[in-house]
């Protein structure tokens, strides 16, 4: 998964390189509101959580579609919810939800720093 | 090494109960303190049907567990009968980690869905239980009637869970929300009655079977 072999844990991508990863493979997200939560927030987690937003319909089963093809080599778990059930649930205060697009940017910006 | 290797051994390091090595391909060996080891395949397909069941059993001598370490992971009904009549333990990665340290990953059924099937099989107005799926069991009651029912664990299932379930399976009489703490979300209940079916709890599932 383009790192250097070392032990298990720092083969594999960081949450800020899998929303990279995801927003640049998955061109329909721009549709939906995309969160990742639980423990690889932390660092490793058994899979990764993700949870979309978003109306229903061909457009989901487009990003469906995109999804699949970018968690072939990743243990994606992705929740889609509609906007009202969101509202309900509260879901995304409730599991301290972190928008994919701000951890893609602390990606760009840490390396950024490396650069300089 | 292949990615599941990778976060399954990750996934034991971080947890410290058990150890886990990599014996090659999707092959690893898990050590827990007092319990016998543990050699288990880590499979990242989808779905898993008889003739993949049939070539781990085949290719790995002395294979205890077969995991499907995708979230997503279905098991084929006869995959899982094939497994259990070969005394080989089956599930998601969360049931591999727990037979570890029970020491009974030789036996040990998919957790998620262990107490569902087992509530099936002995509530007594049931006949008999034709399991399709890990998830999908077609149940024949005393009286002669038939219902498929499909289960769903999350939390709080969606209106996409329970159109995943029949887009996936196709059509069920019930979803089950199996999980004891679990609120189907009124969009899921819409979407049932959209598709045909009914979304609800046990107490629910077992008033409609005692009157079916």
């Amino acid at each position: 998964m383009g790192r250097v072999e070392g032990s298990p844990e720092q083969s594999l991508m960081t949450a800020s390189e899998i929303a990279v990863h995801l927003l640049n493979t998955c061109v329909s997200l721009v549709h939906y509101d995309a969160y990742m939560f639980g423990s690889t927030l932390q660092g490793v987690g058994q899979d990764i959580d993700i949870l979309i937003v978003g109306p229903a319909g061909d457009p989901l089963t487009q990003l469906k579609k995109e999804l699949r093809y970018a968690g072939e080599s990743l243990p994606l778990h992705i929740l889609y919810m509609q906007p009202s059930e969101e509202r309900h649930t509260q879901f995304v205060a409730r599991e301290k939800c972190i928008p994919l697009a701000h951890l893609a940017a602390s990606c760009r910006r840490s390396r950024v720093r490396t650069q300089f | 090494m292949n990615w599941q290797i990778k976060y399954a051994l990750a996934s034991f390091a971080k947890e410290r109960q058990s150890s886990a090595e990599h014996v090659g391909g999707d092959i690893i060996r898990i050590m827990t303190r007092d319990r016998p080891d543990v050699l288990a395949a880590i499979t990242s397909v989808e779905t898993v049907d008889q003739a993949t069941a049939a070539r781990y059993r085949e290719q790995v001598e002395g294979l205890d567990f077969l995991c499907g370490y995708r979230a997503e992971c279905v098991w084929e009904g006869e995959a899982i009968q094939y497994l259990e009549e070969n005394r080989i333990g089956w599930g998601s990665f969360g049931t591999l980690g727990s037979a570890a340290l029970d020491g009974n990953a030789n036996s040990a059924p998919h957790k998620v869905y262990k107490f569902s099937d087992r509530l099936l099989r002995q509530y007594g107005r049931v006949e008999k239980v034709d399991r399709e799926f890990d998830r999908i069991h077609r149940i024949t009651l005393r009286g002669g009637a038939t219902l498929r029912i499909g289960m769903i664990a999350d939390y709080e299932p969606t209106a996409n869970e329970v159109r995943s379930l029949w887009d996936r399976f196709g059509p069920v009489d019930i979803v089950w929300n199996i999980n004891p703490n679990g609120t189907p979300q009124p969009e899921a209940n819409e979407a049932g009655r959209e598709l045909g079916c009914e979304v609800m709890k046990w107490d629910e599932l077992k008033d409609r079977l005692s009157k079916a």
